[in-house]
């Protein structure tokens, strides 16, 4: 039998286990982002990146790999950020529109065939994606597609629909079937009930969805890597790639660092922006299930 | 002119039949109730009418027109659902213009409309507030006047009352049979609590199963119920049944329940016969005179102004007393009375109430009790 | 709407035929996009196509099933070797995100000061994108410049070759590189399941004497049961074929000691050093990895009856 005394012992000990443990989750979690950080303000050569990284000596910040990154290097970053935005940017807008017709086509109608049709579209997905490259490589070689702005954004967009238009389904799901039908009684057609009062109800899942739609093409590698072959074109993450695997003994350390918080900025704003969804919805499903 | 016509309307969903061979005649302006338990089909019925689902066979005629092949947007109705299907991201002003809206209906047209609407059912200050904003009766009356604003031939009203507070059903029932009275329109409602239909409706129909069991005024349904599940269904307090078989000696029939003996005549044969009464027509006092069934008093419920007693019917007099299970139980409405629980009574019954069906419930006009009693 | 499946086919086609024009858009993007290349794939890894020798890009001849036959024989070394290694990542990963997430959640669960904040920082890793900051740890992880070697320089502990030394270390900057990538979002998962737990339970379980430990395993567990099954699954089949951390990171080295499927399909086709594409079979392997996966998810959502009331 603990004594009142022992257990209060028992559980000021848990207690500063539990802060302990928590402690070091964090530090581990929060290390690379320090010290991606900490290099991406530096320019030092890679010797001493080990003692400024654990302790940051404040007069050799500098935001030289900055201006590196942004201003002196070929192809510009401003010619990354821009292709990387229109492929990103035109496959989200072309994969969203997929992705709510999907949607609202499994959730709200019951047509025939509509249990084969999703076996089929989940059965497809089930197919490493990055592995596509292969034949989509010659698919679009044939059509003269490769290096092309729209040999791109064909693949690209057809990424995330499957999963996109399963959120949505689940999320239209939970809609009540009378807001349609009050739509339909007011005298709506279908298709105008779809665009005037299901679409605005489903802005959170939407916004999700796009946000998928966006991230996957901003940052793949592979497909690009295969399809692009004039530096015009070249993408953030190419250019990335690249620089992380030249030489890094000779650069100043810190312009990989540099590119990757640039680079990351937008999906960082929209994170932030989405976060409630996107921690809420996925929480959603896994509870669920 | 009529207002609204089911021939002959049947729904099948694969083997269950929803709705088996429904015809009703509404009269313009009419309001009619559907009344039904859960799953009787009164809710298909309704949604049939509004072309939400496609009957399986029948017509269905909206002011002379045959609507079988009309959407619902064609069909000039309105609709009031169960939970009123605002819509959440419009104010409750965008709410009730939309279907004016959608429409084409001019601008200005529309601004008078919607105030009109809203200053009849009280919800102009909240005109510029979302659904979500609203409390249950609010919500209820945009619904309402959702509907009136579009100016239909008639009104589909599926248990609208049935999610608000107790407190403000009764005057939103009220409110409810004031803007029928206004606007002349021909009204279809649909509910599973009978108190509602019985002052709501002008005309009710009484479905179980899928089918029409009587379609009649209040008053009729509740004094001439064609069948016992109408009658155990309508008027509160319940109905009393007394289950029991009809056994001849020679010519004379008598009803008999356990120990309770009572003549009856105008009988076909001996057989399984209910007798149905309600506790109003069930007269309870000291003396024979009241009454000529012997009984003992097993509970009494206050309601105030009159108060619920239950009873034991006990045998002729000289017979053993019944005691529990063998007794049977009856309950009566009574004003004014002078016995406690435990008391010996005497029941009587009014003939020209009592109500009999046989053993598939269908009515036995031809039956009556033999004597006054007393 | 109400129940249709029990209508009469001509009846529902009726009504429900603007589904099909909204999924054509759809349909076209899967069938062209999708099935197309699938199948074609699957052509692919029947012929000789690029595999130098006897076939080249310009003429190539159906073989049938010659390659796989070939895997099977005399290279069936290397297919082991995937499957182990593919395997063996899935599992691993799994595991770990499993142990890791289950023990975070619970030390969150309890009323400490603090707890978003600490939510919030253990999150804040994915707001960035998967492959910079594989990227940065593949950096992290170098020989002579890395940040690892060089804190552990500092405790006196001698440089690791996590890439190209032993299977072990390459195995283990995997795990770490992976775990750090998930983590969070197990532990959130888990957390909002275990939050969902009414706290009365473990005050009745208390009072009957249990101790924490087995509040866990007789309240707790039973009660994530399902979403543990679920994520665990989920997180199972998304590793197997998780492309970026093993690719950028070893690249299936030291040798191929930590090659999965499709890092080694993925090299057979686009193999930098020079190599001849070796397009067949790296179509080969994607068909295997396929047929694998799909076997997995047959038995996943057989065994758990995931999608029983999903579809109306």
């Amino acid at each position: 039998m603990r004594t009142r005394r022992g257990r209060r012992w028992i559980r000021l000990a848990k207690r500063v286990a539990s802060h302990v443990v928590l402690i070091l989750a964090c530090l581990f979690a929060l290390f690379p982002i320090y010290f991606i950080a900490v290099t991406s303000f530096s320019a030092l050569p890679i010797a001493s990146i080990t003692a400024h990284v654990l302790l940051p000596n404040p007069s050799l910040l500098t935001t030289a790999s900055y201006n590196a990154i942004l201003f002196h290097q070929s192809p510009s970053f401003l010619s990354l950020l821009e292709n990387s935005l229109i492929f990103a940017g035109s496959s989200a807008a072309i994969g969203l529109a997929l992705a709510a017709f999907t949607g609202f086509a499994l959730s709200k109608f019951n047509f025939p065939g509509r249990r084969a049709f999703v076996y089929f579209i989940l059965l497809i997905s089930l197919f490493p994606s990055v592995l596509l490259v292969i034949p989509f490589y010659f698919m679009f070689a044939n059509l003269g597609l490769i290096d092309t702005y729209l040999g791109l954004i064909i693949p690209y967009s057809a990424g995330a629909v499957v999963f996109s238009g399963i959120l949505v389904k689940n999320y239209m799901d939970s809609i009540p079937d009378d807001i349609e039908e009050a739509a339909l009684v007011d005298g709506m057609s279908r298709t105008q009930a779809f665009f005037r009062v299901l679409i605005p109800l489903c802005y959170p899942v939407l916004g999700l969805a796009a946000f998928l739609a966006f991230i996957g093409p901003y940052t793949d590698y592979a497909l690009a890597h295969v399809f692009i072959t004039s530096s015009d074109k070249w993408t953030l993450a190419l250019g990335i790639y690249t620089l992380n695997s030249s030489d890094t003994g000779s650069m100043p350390y810190g312009l990989v660092t540099a590119f990757a918080i640039v680079m990351s900025l937008p999906i960082v704003v929209a994170y932030i922006v989405f976060q409630r969804y996107i921690v809420g919805g996925l929480t959603l499903g896994a509870v669920r299930g | 002119m009529t207002g609204i016509r089911l021939e002959n309307v049947t729904k099948r969903f694969k083997t269950v039949v929803a709705v088996d061979d429904v015809s009703v005649e509404v009269a313009d302006g009419e309001f009619l109730v559907i009344l039904g338990a859960s799953g009787s089909g009164k809710s298909t019925i309704l949604r049939i009418i509004a072309g939400l689902e496609v009957q399986t066979s029948g017509h269905v005629f909206i002011g002379d027109m045959m609507v079988d092949d009309y959407e619902p947007r064609d069909r000039n109705i309105a609709m009031v659902f169960q939970s009123y299907a605002l819509y959440p991201h419009l104010s409750v002003f965008d709410n009730i213009a939309f279907g004016l809206k959608v429409r084409h209906v001019e601008r200005d047209e529309i601004d008078r409309r919607v105030n009109e609407s809203a200053r009849q059912l009280g919800i102009s200050e909240v005109l510029k507030r979302r659904p979500s904003e609203l409390s249950g009766g609010q919500r209820q009356r945009v619904a309402l006047a959702r509907a009136i604003v579009r100016q239909p031939e008639a009104f589909l009203l599926d248990e609208p009352l049935s999610n608000l507070d107790a407190r403000i059903r009764s005057s939103a029932r009220i409110e409810l049979k004031r803007i029928h009275q206004q606007l002349k329109q021909t009204f279809v409602f649909v509910t599973h609590d009978q108190s509602e239909a019985m002052t709501l409706g002008d005309r009710l129909a009484i479905v179980d199963h899928g089918k029409l069991l009587q379609y009649d005024t209040p008053q009729q349904v509740l004094s001439h119920p064609l069948n016992r599940y109408v009658a155990s269904f309508v008027g509160s307090p319940e109905m009393v049944f007394l289950e029991g078989n009809v056994e001849a000696a020679g010519t004379a029939f008598t009803f008999v329940e356990g120990p309770v003996r009572i003549p009856v005549r105008g009988v076909g044969k001996p057989g399984p016969v209910t007798i149905g009464l309600r506790p109003w027509d069930i007269a309870v006092g000291r003396s024979a005179r009241d009454g000529g069934l012997p009984a003992t008093v097993t509970g009494i419920e206050r309601f105030g102004s009159s108060d619920q007693v239950f009873l034991d019917l006990q045998g002729p007099p000289g017979s053993l007393p019944a005691r529990g299970g063998s007794a049977v139980a009856i309950r009566a409405m009574v004003r004014a009375y002078d016995f406690n629980v435990g008391d010996a009574v005497w029941v009587g019954f009014d003939p020209d109430r009592a109500l009999f069906f046989d053993a598939e419930g269908e009515r036995l006009e031809s039956m009556s009790l033999l004597n006054r009693l007393p | 709407m109400a129940d249709l499946r029990d209508q009469k086919l001509a009846v529902r086609l009726r009504r429900e035929w603007p589904a099909y024009v909204y999924l054509l858009p759809v349909s076209a993007v899967l069938l062209l996009l999708n099935a197309y290349p699938i199948a074609y794939t699957i052509y692919i890894s029947m012929t000789d196509f690029g595999t130098g020798g006897r076939g080249s890009l310009l003429s190539y001849h159906y073989i049938g099933l010659s390659n796989y036959l070939d895997t099977f024989t005399t290279g069936s070394s290397t297919f082991v070797t995937l499957v182990g290694n593919s395997f063996f990542w899935a599992g691993g990963c799994v595991a770990l995100f499993l142990l890791v997430g289950l023990g975070l959640a619970s030390v969150l669960n309890q009323p400490i000061r603090g707890k978003s904040i600490y939510r919030t920082l253990i999150l804040l890793p994915w707001a960035f994108p998967a492959f910079i900051t594989i990227l940065v740890w593949a950096n992290m992880w170098g020989y002579q410049f890395g940040i690892v070697n060089a804190m552990l320089a500092t405790v006196g502990v001698a440089p690791v070759n996590w890439v190209l030394s032993t299977p072990d270390a390459a195995w283990a900057a995997l795990f770490i590189t992976n775990v750090w990538l998930s983590f969070p979002f197990y532990t959130v998962v888990f957390l909002a399941t275990m939050q969902a737990i009414p706290k009365d339970l473990y005050e009745a379980a208390a009072i009957d004497g249990a101790g924490s430990f087995s509040q866990f395993l007789r309240i707790t567990l039973p009660y994530l049961r399902p979403t543990i099954v679920f994520v665990g699954l989920m997180g199972f089949l998304f590793t197997f074929n998780n492309f970026y951390p093993i690719y950028l990171i070893t690249n299936g080295g030291p040798g191929i000691s930590t090659q999965i499927f499709i890092t080694e399909s993925y090299n057979d086709a686009f193999g930098a050093h020079g190599a001849t594409p070796l397009y067949s079979i790296a179509a080969m392997y994607s068909v295997l990895d396929f047929l694998i996966i799909i076997a997995l998810t047959v038995v996943v959502i057989w065994q758990t009856d995931l999608t029983r009331n999903w579809l109306k």
